[in-house]
């Protein structure tokens, strides 16, 4: 049982202890590599399972956007599975399949009642050993990544700043690529691209299986060896050593497009997930813009009313994290005196100490926001997932409890001094074009 | 709450599995049976009701220290006129702005110093103010809770700014394209009526709006006999019954709040076309919409479950596998109902490259067409079933989940037990069912067609189709 550190001033009477169901969770390596995690929970007649690849748009090389082209190729077929039909025979056994791609993973998502895991397994170790990729598979599914690509970056401002800001804020990293891929590249994948990184990255010894829920976990257990312990393992893989450079002033990007309150983004290096400043940047983000009695929602949305929504968060990357602020600008308000007064909020960060009553309320946030984590399923399971697949294993609770409550008001100031200078920044303003000048004859 | 399978199923499941012989690989042998259980098992749910007519739901969860409670409405924006569009989610903003002893910024601080969360909001047919946070909080969250319900303190200062934010939020909404493709979906099929605009109101409804009306409406909505006040998490029931009764029991019960206007047929006796001319976008946005059913409608399973064949149940459906899965045409496709107390829509939308806009168009209207002559075959329905009888279990996990679904049959008049009993009313639709739903409930011949898009692009496409109303926003 953990206990939760007592920290606001009201009703501090009792101590609130949780259980930590993470703490039981079990591992089991297969002799190929295979990392299985497995967290049984007769509560409820579910079960969530997940499937984490070590590999996202940081480890494309020539080609972007394929970690998440391929994610959809997994639903395209196998040897014993046509194409399309992986879904849908979860989906007639009232299951629910889904996949994502980030910067740094691939991780696809099954969440079944008990009865159906069996056929789950069975599904994700044919496709993972007998995938099939053909020519007519991938020319349709490029065209629906394309659709999907307009759909969430082409025609939609936020989307267009965090490309503009990502690849800004990392000029040597891969994090600079974004992960849907550039147009040209996503039109020219071909199926020996998607067959070279099928090959080199969907190999056990960089697979994590992850089972949440009500199921027999001595029979998953077996399955899963039986199947997945067939697949040989790969040679180690080479990933890129590139580390961002120290940034040297601001940098900037103004993007057009026909919107009636302009965006801004705004962004700035911070360490790489389970860095020691981690907790100290999450303070930060609560300080900045947790509730609405946090400072940049006072400043921006209620004193100057300039803007309709804005946020400043601290982003847990692999290699190299980010801390990332927006704002949505009110139509007719100006982006740069909203840039003016966000950069403001920053520096108070760095220059003055933050109160006591903002410390912990901030960290009372966190507690609480880790304590609904823990109520479904599918959120342990991404919670497990992702420590082990990205930090090598899960960060107890306790741990992080800890963490959050040994930070300090100096601990507060000295991460703002460490990353988020002013030098450090980079900016996008997303703004509608400006109006043509009218010409000597539309203006007689 | 606690969900467990039965001894009986468990052998039932083991009596199937030898039945079907190794050799058949598993995605090939019939699907497992499955357990249903109660939504609700033991004794985790007590409902009450208090002298002044609040219907009180608790449900038990003691698996983590946090709890839920809130009082849901069962009259909502629907219920005020197309003039005062927007005064349900005004006055809901403004109740988060202040109540009993806080201004906007302490409200603000207190909620902000638990960790805890306050919603208040509106719909079409109910207003919900709910918060969240661990039990150690409970008296104050409840305390807070009772202080926006009851005292809300509606300052004149606060009604400006949130009113402000409302129009400056709708002004920006006025180039969105899904803002844009639902607005005028909604107002070709409801003209001068409240259906006819935005949840949010527009901006000259909401322009109109001040304290003053949002207080009239909290006195004529707010009432505990048209109320459900509801709690999930780490309680005591009756402990909590008891505290419930402190802070709401002096709440007098007063005369109900009419209906508000009801939905009206669909004034498109035949087909409208609007095209709404974004020169900048690289997609065509698509909707067809109509009129659909009620949240109580006795078709509704039916109505369903048609749905979920046709458009509703991702890659299973029909539109998305011949507009994506065939033809590479989207990144997807859906249809749905939006069933409201008073009626509903019917709508499918889907999003393509501007080229491909009357190609894609061309499909969406086939398939509503195919639904009626090809009605849901019987392994369709099979499939559509089991979907909807396996998300019900995966939408149902939680206890906030369940609550919120128990309480929702309190708002909609729905019996108590449906929960329950809707996997066996999924089980017993035929396709006899479906047929009858997709041929009463489809007219894609008197549908509002609504495509967001390059004009320049689409209006050539759309030649042949009658006439096109072109609007630049």
């Amino acid at each position: 049982m953990v206990a939760l550190a007592i920290l606001s001033s009201g009703s501090a009477d009792a101590e609130t202890t949780i259980d930590d169901p993470a703490r039981r969770t079990r591992e089991t390596k297969l002799d190929n590599g295979l990392t299985i995690l497995t967290l049984q929970d007769r509560t409820t007649p579910v079960v969530s399972f997940q499937l984490w690849v070590r590999v996202g748009s940081r480890d494309e090389e020539r080609v972007t956007g394929l970690a998440h082209l391929f994610e959809h190729m997994m639903f395209k077929g196998s040897k014993n599975i046509p194409p399309e039909q992986h879904a849908r025979i979860i989906q007639a056994r009232g299951g629910r399949s889904n996949a994502y791609t980030t910067n740094d993973v691939t991780v696809y998502v099954t969440d079944v009642t008990s009865e159906v895991l069996p056929l789950v397994i069975a599904l994700e170790a044919e496709r993972i050993a007998n995938l099939d990729i053909s020519d007519d598979t991938l020319t349709r599914e490029r065209e629906v990544v394309l659709e999907e690509r307009r759909m969430r970056t082409d025609d939609r401002p936020s989307g267009l700043a965090r490309e503009a800001l990502y690849a800004l804020t990392y000029q040597a990293h891969p994090y600079r690529r974004p992960v849907i891929g550039w147009r040209s590249d996503i039109e020219n994948v071909t199926v020996e691209d998607c067959r070279e990184f099928f090959g080199r990255y969907y190999v056990p010894n960089n697979m994590v299986i992850v089972v949440v829920g009500n199921f027999d976990e001595e029979a998953a257990l077996a399955q899963i060896r039986d199947s997945f312990g067939r697949l040989p393992s790969g040679p180690e893989i080479l990933r890129s050593s590139t580390r961002e450079p120290p940034q040297r002033g601001v940098r900037r990007a103004e993007i057009h497009f026909d919107l009636r309150g302009p965006l801004l983004a705004a962004a700035w290096h911070a360490p790489p997930s389970g860095h020691a400043d981690s907790e100290a940047l999450d303070v930060v983000s609560e300080i900045l813009s947790g509730g609405r009695s946090s400072r940049v929602y006072r400043r921006l949305i209620y004193d100057e009313q300039i803007a309709l929504a804005a946020q400043g968060v601290y982003s847990e990357l692999a290699d190299s994290g980010i801390f990332v602020a927006y704002a949505s600008v009110r139509p007719g308000a100006s982006v740069d005196r909203t840039e003016e007064l966000l950069l403001q909020e920053i520096a108070r960060l760095r220059d003055e100490p933050v109160t006591a009553a903002e410390l912990a309320k901030a960290k009372r946030r966190l507690e609480v926001s880790m304590v609904h984590q823990l109520v479904s399923n599918k959120a342990l399971a991404n919670r497990i997932g992702y420590d082990v697949t990205v930090l090598g294993g899960i960060r107890p609770l306790e741990d992080r409890l800890a963490s959050i409550e040994a930070v300090t008001i100096e601990d507060v100031r000295r991460v703002a001094q460490t990353y988020l200078e002013d030098d450090g920044r980079s900016i996008v303003h997303v703004i509608p074009p400006p109006e043509p000048d009218p010409s000597p004859e539309g203006a007689s | 709450m606690t969900w467990f399978l039965s001894g009986v199923a468990l052998m039932l499941l083991a009596v199937l599995g030898c039945a079907v012989p190794q050799s058949v690989p598993i995605w090939e042998q019939p699907p497992p049976a499955v357990a249903d259980e109660p939504a609700v098992v033991g004794d985790a749910l007590h409902r009450y009701e208090l002298d002044n007519g609040l219907a009180i739901i608790v449900l038990e969860d003691h698996r983590l220290p946090r709890v839920s409670l809130g009082i849901r409405l069962r009259r909502g924006a629907a219920s005020v006129e197309r003039e005062r569009a927007g005064l349900a989610g005004l006055s809901a903003s403004l109740m988060k702005r202040g109540a009993g002893d806080l201004d906007a910024l302490g409200l603000a601080s207190a909620i902000d110093e638990m960790g805890s969360a306050l919603h208040v909001n509106a719909d079409w047919d109910s207003v919900t103010a709910q918060v969240w946070g661990l039990t150690r909080d409970l008296d104050r969250l409840l305390e807070i809770l009772a202080d926006v319900v009851l005292r809300p303190r509606f300052a004149s200062e606060e009604a400006v700014r949130t009113r402000g934010e409302i129009l400056a939020s709708l002004e920006r909404a006025q180039l969105e394209p899904d803002y844009l493709e639902r607005r005028f979906a909604m107002d070709a099929l409801y003209p001068k009526h409240r259906a006819g605009l935005p949840l949010a109101g527009e901006l000259e409804s909401v322009a109109r709006l001040d304290e003053v009306a949002a207080r009239g409406f909290h006195s004529r909505f707010f009432v505990p006999n048209d109320a459900v006040f509801f709690a999930s998490g780490n309680v005591d029931a009756e402990d909590l019954l008891a505290q419930v009764g402190r802070a709401f029991g002096a709440w007098a019960a007063a005369e109900l709040p009419g209906p508000g206007p009801s939905m009206p047929a669909p004034t498109p006796t035949s087909r409208r076309i609007i095209l709404v001319d974004r020169p900048d976008l690289a997609q065509a946005r698509i909707t067809v919409a109509q009129d659909g059913i009620s949240r109580t409608d006795p078709e509704r399973i039916a109505a369903a479950l048609m749905n979920s064949v046709i458009g509703g149940s991702g890659f299973s459906s029909r539109m998305m596998s011949r507009l994506r899965a065939d033809a590479g045409l989207t990144y997807g496709v859906s249809s749905g109902f939006s069933m409201r107390r008073g009626g509903g829509i019917f709508s499918a939308s889907t999003a393509t490259r501007a080229s491909e806009a009357r190609r894609v168009l061309d499909l969406v209207l086939a398939e509503l067409d195919r639904a009626r002559r090809q009605p849901p075959t019987g392994p369709e329905l099979e499939v559509a079933r089991a979907l909807a009888v396996g998300n019900f279990a995966l939408a149902l996990e939680t206890s906030d989940a369940v609550l919120g679904a128990l309480v929702d049959l309190e708002v909609y008049g729905l019996p108590e037990d449906a929960l329950d009993t809707y996997r066996s009313r999924v089980r017993a639709t035929t396709t006899a069912d479906t047929a009858r739903a997709a041929s009463q409930l489809l007219h894609p011949e008197r549908a509002a067609i609504v495509l967001v898009g390059p004009a320049d692009q689409l209006l050539p496409q759309l030649e042949g189709l009658g006439p096109i109303e072109v609007v630049h926003p």
